[in-house]
Order: structure tokens, then sequence, then C-alpha cells
């Protein structure tokens, strides 16, 4: 097993780009070790992020990884506690209880070793407690596992129970043992003879030792590769590692992390509101460790990144479909993109620079909207694409199609650079979040329209009337969990009216539909995901739903007979 | 006397009234606007022969006063069986069948808002057009004449953004129809349409196409429209691609007009669910079969006539309005 680990880790390590071997030699000696340390204590022993999704998962979790690292540890102080200070190796304990009736007892280490034991019992009665009703752990739905995970599931369920007979038989035949193993013992000796024990004690032992190997020479081929993968990986990732566009061996550290827990499942729309079962990041990732990915299932997420939020093991989900769909989809063609040349059409001379993008263009009312407040605010502005320009490249970098995207993430650089502009509007959040990461764009300042409006109210130089009128706001994906703004529109909003929350909100809010990142589902569908959000916030009572995307007001606009609104429509028809 | 109510006095509602009187049964029609008539009211004269709208109307409503068939307008109703007919007054009038001829509601052109409908100034639906013809004054915004003019097929027709997926039927034709009166009005302009397809299904359609083009040198350009703008002149500018030549286009005009097509009436739902009615999944009534029995709904003593049930034209309304008549006859003498 180790050895199987360690030419993984080996490998995936040396051919890391020379970027990210850099990164690490940097990292390693700083104090980023450290706060890995601690953080793989949290969540690879703790499994800290579990409670927060629910506090007996957590616990389930937290007693198996936990109590079994517990387990070893104190096993192998005691087995050294025993044998004198010597070279005892870590997996030196596993059979000690069975070869070392002779020696005197230590009640102190028999009783942390049945409370470890306990605690992992515990935590494989609520797995097994989970299998059939996981509702009461707060999952909907659990993971469909393949055959091979279900042998090595099957065998780590009864890796405890088996030591746990195993070691109270031996208690019972030579003593030792403390609250659980010894008087386990002690029942099992009031009631069967010595001859019966002593056969048992045997084939107990020879079970628990096959149901362990079973276990260990299937981890790393299973999801129990996790175990030790998510160790390097919190590493890796505190020294500044991070999965891009392309594939790199560090996607392997992520996809081998994930324990294909399924928590992912339940806050997929695909899921709970399409019933399509087999696209989840957890079947994603499996699919691609496993090199049985296709294109469909790839091509099937809204990128919304509601799963990513909940992921205990942080893994960076959307960027790694993204690079999925790269190595199936990217082929550049030269030829496609010679309709740049002679295509600035932009007009105005001001240091803001405004981009629309494809979808306000499809909205005219909130460029409208826009003109207003630009010309109240009296700024004077320069329009990149209002009679028409380049894509900011985002769709086609989700579809997979990098390349094509980088062409016009070049020209739409060259045009800003052109101009000289020092500010960057757009109302658009799926143009934003590539401007933010993906343009170099230093000496522009990159501000999504809600922003920038707060901050003209904020600095006085635009006006809004306070009205008696409620509203409700959906935080777009790309916005929200894409670019971590969620105060900026509420405070727009709460300077016109009242703003009323629907029941999932902020980080935990629901997508759209109509993502661009999704290249599967029909508009049907679409509309079905856009009814189910639409009745969240329509539920709220409010006057109006406001958001703050293009593509959002078009789809949420279809799911509802109440009125939608972008953010800018609200200033602009509240200006003083 | 047997008695039918008959839910919707357009053309459908009228005609289907008017044949059951022949057969012996009395009728009456509920309508929930001021008069009779239906959408026809709004147009002005009707393709291919370019018959006035009124003609037919007044026709049909002098008729029904003839008759002496019961009329009861400013009428709603909230829900209905086969036998009786409640009213959102409350009151419920009893009958022995029921004929379901509500119509088809427009498309409302804002849902497309790239078009800029109710946000641009020159931009208008084929019913704006219409009442316009009728009003005498076709003109732009601020009142000058338009010198280039485009029509753009299939809005709220055969798309699936906006969950439409049929074909509207009437919107080809009446595109080319009010071309021509364009045309006529504004010889000196450019008028132009743009299509995915040009279905011209009826008597004489064909024939009209090719004399727009042909005498009326009005353009017909294959692609739909992606977006239109509004360029510094307050002219609107559209982007479209042209399919035939596989290039994008570009160009400014005075007018664009969206020609509207029909979706399933807004009221079916409610007005199906209590009677137990099927909806087709364009949301239109869903007939028994689509052949002999087109006409009868799935609930025993409930008919169905015109548009109620797909995008029809005026003669196919009239047409299947007697079928049904005749179908509520036979059931009421069985």
């Amino acid at each position: 097993m180790f050895v199987v680990i360690a030419w993984k880790w080996g490998s995936w390590l040396y051919r890391l780009p020379h970027s990210d071997k850099r990164l690490i030699a940097d990292g390693i000696f700083t104090g980023k070790t450290f706060a890995a340390v601690w953080e793989a204590f949290r969540e690879c022993l703790v499994h800290r992020r579990i409670y927060k999704v629910n506090p007996l998962l957590g616990y389930m979790h937290m007693s198996l990884a936990f109590g079994w690292f517990l387990l070893i540890a104190v096993g192998w102080a005691e087995t050294i506690a025993y044998l004198g200070l010597r070279f005892v190796p870590l997996q030196g304990h596993v059979f000690f209880k069975y070869f070392a009736v002779g020696l005197e007892h230590k009640p102190v280490f028999a009783f942390l070793m049945d409370l470890f034991l306990c605690m992992v019992l515990s935590g494989v009665a609520l797995a097994w407690g989970k299998r059939m009703y996981s509702k009461a752990m707060g999952m909907r739905k659990t993971t469909h596992h393949v055959m091979g995970d279900r042998i090595a599931l099957s065998a780590l369920w009864f890796v405890f129970p088996a030591r746990f007979v195993a070691e109270s038989i031996t208690s019972g035949l030579y003593g030792g043992g403390s609250f659980l193993t010894g008087s386990t013992g002690d029942l099992l000796r009031a009631h069967l003879s010595q001859t019966t024990l002593m056969q048992l004690e045997t084939s107990a032992w020879w079970f628990y030792s096959i149901v362990l190997g079973v276990f260990f020479v299937g981890l790393p081929f299973s999801r129990y590769m996790h175990i030790f993968t998510e160790v390097p990986l919190i590493f890796l990732r505190r020294y500044g590692l991070r999965s891009g566009e392309k594939e790199s061996t560090f996607d392997k550290f992520q996809t081998e992390a994930c324990s294909r827990c399924g928590i992912c499942i339940d806050p997929c729309q695909l899921q709970s509101v399409l019933g399509i079962n087999t696209v989840q990041s957890v079947y994603y990732l499996r699919d691609r460790r496993y090199k049985m990915l296709r294109l469909a299932t790839a091509d099937n997420c809204l990128m919304c990144g509601r799963c990513t939020e909940r992921c205990p093991v942080g893994i960076d989900l959307n960027t790694l479909r993204v690079n999925s769909r790269d190595v199936m989809r990217n082929l550049p063609s030269e030829r496609r993109y010679k309709y740049f040349k002679g295509l600035d059409r932009s007009t105005g001379d001001g240091k803001v620079g405004y981009f629309a993008g494809c979808m306000t263009l499809l909205t005219p009312r909130v460029l409208k909207a826009m003109e207003r407040i630009f010309t109240a605010s009296g700024e004077e502005v320069w329009w990149a694409d209002k009679s028409g320009g380049v894509c900011c490249g985002r769709p086609l970098k989700l579809a997979g199609e990098t390349d094509a995207a980088h062409k016009m993430m070049e020209y739409n650089t060259e045009l800003f650079r052109k101009h000289g502009i020092t500010t960057l509007v757009t109302s658009c959040p799926i143009c934003l979040k590539v401007f933010r990461e993906d343009y170099r764009l230093e000496g522009i300042e990159v501000l999504h329209h809600s922003e920038y409006i707060l901050r003209l109210i904020d600095e006085g130089r635009l006006k809004v009337n306070k009205v008696d009128e409620t509203f409700t706001y959906h935080d777009p994906c790309e916005l929200g969990r894409g670019s971590g703004i969620y105060d900026e529109p509420r405070r727009v909003i709460e300077a016109i009216g009242t703003l009323l929350e629907p029941r999932q909100t902020r980080e935990h809010a629901l997508c759209c539909g109509s993502s661009v990142a999704n290249l599967a589902i029909s508009d049907e569908q679409q509309v079905k995901l856009a009814r189910n959000m639409a009745s969240e916030l329509e539920a709220t009572g409010a006057d109006v739903i406001v958001t703050t995307c293009p593509l959002c007001k078009k789809a949420v606009g279809r799911g509802t007979e109440k009125e939608v609104k972008d953010l800018s429509e609200i200033v602009a028809g509240h200006l003083m | 006397m047997k008695r039918v109510i008959i839910i919707g006095g357009g053309v459908a509602g009228m005609q289907t009234a008017l044949h059951l009187r022949t057969q012996g049964i009395e009728p009456l029609i509920i309508e929930k606007e001021a008069e009779l008539g239906g959408k026809l009211r709004g147009w002005h004269v009707l393709f291919p022969s370019f018959t006035p709208a009124d003609e037919i109307l007044t026709a049909l409503r002098s008729r029904i006063k003839q008759q002496n068939i019961g009329v009861r307008t400013s009428t709603e109703v909230k829900s209905f069986t086969s036998r009786s007919v409640t009213l959102s007054t409350g009151e419920t009038l009893a009958c022995d069948s029921v004929v379901m001829s509500t119509g088809f509601t427009l498309f409302d052109a804002r849902l497309k808002e790239e078009y800029g409908y109710g946000i641009y100034d020159n931009v208008y639906t084929s019913v704006d057009i219409e009442r316009m013809l009728n009003e005498g004054k076709v003109a732009m915004k601020d009142g000058s004449r338009p010198k280039r003019i485009a029509f753009l097929h299939c809005v709220g027709s055969r798309d699936e953004k906006v969950g439409q997926h049929h074909c509207s039927k009437v919107c080809c034709i009446t595109g080319v129809k009010q071309a021509m009166e364009m045309k006529k009005l504004f010889p000196d302009a450019d008028v132009f349409n743009f299509y995915m397809d040009i279905r011209m299904f009826g008597p004489g359609y064909e024939e009209m196409y090719r004399e727009a083009q042909i005498k009326y040198n009005i353009h017909f350009v294959r692609g739909r429209i992606s977006e239109a703008g509004e360029t510094f002149e307050g002219r609107i500018q559209i982007k479209a691609e042209d399919t035939l030549t596989g290039r994008p286009l570009r160009m400014s005009v005075d007018m664009l007009v969206l020609l509207v097509g029909m979706r399933a009436n807004d009221d079916n739902a409610s007005l199906a669910a209590g009677a137990h009615l099927l909806q087709s999944p364009s949301g239109f009534m869903q007939p028994r079969d689509l052949f002999l029995n087109n006409m009868k709904s799935n609930t025993e003593g409930i008919f169905y006539a015109g548009a109620v049930t797909s995008p029809k034209n005026i003669g196919e309304t009239l047409n299947e309005a007697c079928t049904a008549a005749d179908a509520v006859a036979n059931y009421l003498s069985e």
C-alpha cells in the first residue's frame, strides 16, 4: 500500500510544472507549513467542515478518522511501553494483543484503547445507519458506489467489529482489556468453554487480519485513497498551488482526495429539480480518476459552485471540470477569428470604460439604465461595445475552448489599453469574473456595476429616492460565489426600498438554471430550474425581483410572472 | 329547447352560435369584452384577398342579431362543466353542452427584450401596424415617413427560448401582407422581411409571396435578427445573419415590425382544471384526436371551436365552428 501511494505521489510531484515546484520550494520553510499541519489536523482528523454540513455526519467521519488515528498512535505508544525504547513500526501494534498475551497488563492503555475502539465502533454504527436512513444526517441522497468501493467499504465496516470480537476473546482467555473488550471477554468466559474460545480466537483474529488486509490492499485504488491524499493536498494548496484551465498533475491530488462522501449531491439542482443522478462532482471526479469520463458528463454542470461551497475537502471542482473540457474540446482555429480586424466600434473617450457584454446587449433595458446612471453622475464614458464588440471569452473558456477564449481576451485587453481607460465597469458578472481572473489589466480597476453604483451613491454623485417598495434579490452565481460580491447590490437596494431575502441566499443562493457553463441540458430543463428557483423569490412576497446579471434576468423572467429587473433599472427608475 | 353555452364571442363563437341556431338549438354567447368580435376587431384587412376585417365582423354580428341569439358581453367565466357555467360574479348558468371558443393570447413582445419593444421608439408589433392602418396614420413616432422598414418573423413562435415551440401559422403571410401595405403607403421605402422559413400554406398565399417580391420589390432575407439597438439618430440598428450567403449583417432601419405569434390562451389552465380538460404541451387545449374528433374535448359534452386548440386563420376557424356545431347537435340528439 505504502509503495503504491509513494509511487503515485512521487510521480505526480515530479511531473508538476516548474512554476509549481518553485512555489513548493518557496513555501516549505515558511509559516505555511505550520498552517497546513493545523488544517490537516482540523480537516483530515476532526472533519470540521463536515460538522458544518451536519453535526452527526461530522461526528461519524471524525470518529472513524480521528478514532482510528488515536488507536494507531496510542497503540504504537503501548507497544513501545511494553517493548521498551526500540524501533517499532507503526503497524507494530496491529496484532500486538494477539501475540503479547503473556505480558503484564497496563490498565491505562487498555482503557484508552477501549475508549477509542468504542469511538470508532460508534462511527461504524452510524455509517451503517446512514446507509439505511441518510436523511437523519442531513443527506437526501448518498453516493452510488462502484464495485471496488463497495468491497473496500465492506472491509472497512468489518475491520473494527472484527477487532472488537477478536480482542474480547483474547481478553476472555488471558485477561487484560478494559470496560469494553474486558467486560465482553468476561461475559464470553462465563458462557463458553475454554476450547471453544481458543478455536474462536484463532478464527476471529484471522477474520480480522483478512478484512484489514483487503482494506489496505484496496485502499490506494478505491475512494479511501483520500485518507492519505488530502494531507499533501492541504500542504500544496497552502503553498499556493492551484488547478488551471490546462490539466496538471496537481489535479490528481484533487481528484484522488475526493472521498466520494456525496455531500455535493444534495445542493446540485440538476439532481433536486431535474432528477439527473450521474453527473454530480462526486461522479465526475470518479469517472475522471478511473479514466472513463465522457464529455456528456463533463458538460452537464451549471458550474454554479453550490457543491464547491459545501465540499469538505475544498476541491476546486469548477476548474477541474473546465480543464477536462479543455482536454476533450479545445480545437483552436486560426481562421475563425480573422473578423477581429478593424472591429473597434467603441465610442466616447472617458477614462471610465463600460463593457456591456453580449447578454447586456440582449437586455437593452439594462444598457439604457446604465446610460441614465452615467449621465446623472456626470461620468464621461468610453463605450466599449455598445455597437457590437468581441465577447469577453468566458463562455468559450467554460466550454473548454480555452485557446479561442484567449484570442478574445487578448483582443479586448489590447482594446482597453488602446483607449487608455483607468476603470472598467461591466454589467455582466460573467465578464467581470474573466476580467478579474484571466485578463492582465494591471492599472485598470475592474468593477461590477453594483460596486460602481454603490460607490457613486457613497460619494454623493448619485442620489436616489427611498420609496415604499419591497425587493428581493437573486445572487448570480458568478457574482456571489464566483466573485464574492454579496453586500454591494444589497446596500444599493436598501438605499431605494426594503430588501426581503429568499430562503436560500448569499453563498447558498440557487442558480437561475441558464448558466452558460452547462452545455447539456435543454431549454425546457432550464425553464424548469428557473421556475423552481423563482418560486423561492416569489415566496418573499416582494414587489420586484432584482438581480445583477443580465443572463439571470432573462432566465428568472422565464420562470415567473413577477417583474424581474436589473439593479441598474431600479436605480435609474428612482434617481432623484 | 336544448341550451348550449359558447364561451368566447370571437369569430369561432359567433359562427358556432349561428350554426347551432339553424339546427334548432338555443345558443348563449358569453364574451368577456364589451362587444363581440374577439381578436379580429383589431385587424385591418385579411390576407390574401385584402378583404376588410370589418366586412366579416359586420356580417356575423348582424346575423347574430337577426337570429336573436343570446349574448352576454363584459361577462367572464370562472369555471364550467358540461352542464353548467359559473361566472366570475358567482352566478351559475345551467346548460346541456358547452363550446369553448376562447381563442389565443398574443405573444408579449417585451419578453424578447433584445428586440427592444417598449424600449425603443420605432419598434412595433404586427398588431400595432393593423391598429395604425385602421386609424389611417402609419408613421414613425415623430410623425415622419419611414424610409426603411424591417419585418421580423417568428417572434414568440418556434422559439425554444421563450417556451413557444409551435408555429403560429399566420404570421408569415401577415408579414407579406403588411409589407405590401407598407410598400403601398411608402413606395420609396425599402422593405425587408427577416425569416427562418416562409410557410405559405393557404390558397393564394404563395402567389402573394411571389407578387410581393416581383411586383413590390420586397426583400426577403433568410435569417433571424439577433438583436436590435438604437443609433445616435434614434434609428434602429439590427444585427442578423444572412444564412443564404452565410454572412453577418448589420442594418439601420426606421421601423422594426415584430410579427408576434399566437400562444395558448392564458385562461386555458384555470378553465381546464374545473372541467378536467387536457392541454397539449404547448398549452393549447387538446382535442380528443386530430382527425374525426378534432372538435371534441376529452370530456363528454364539451367542444372546441377555433384557435383554442391551435393557431388557425379566419377561414379555418369559420369552418371548424360549423363542424363543432354539428358535433354538438349530434351529441344533444343522442
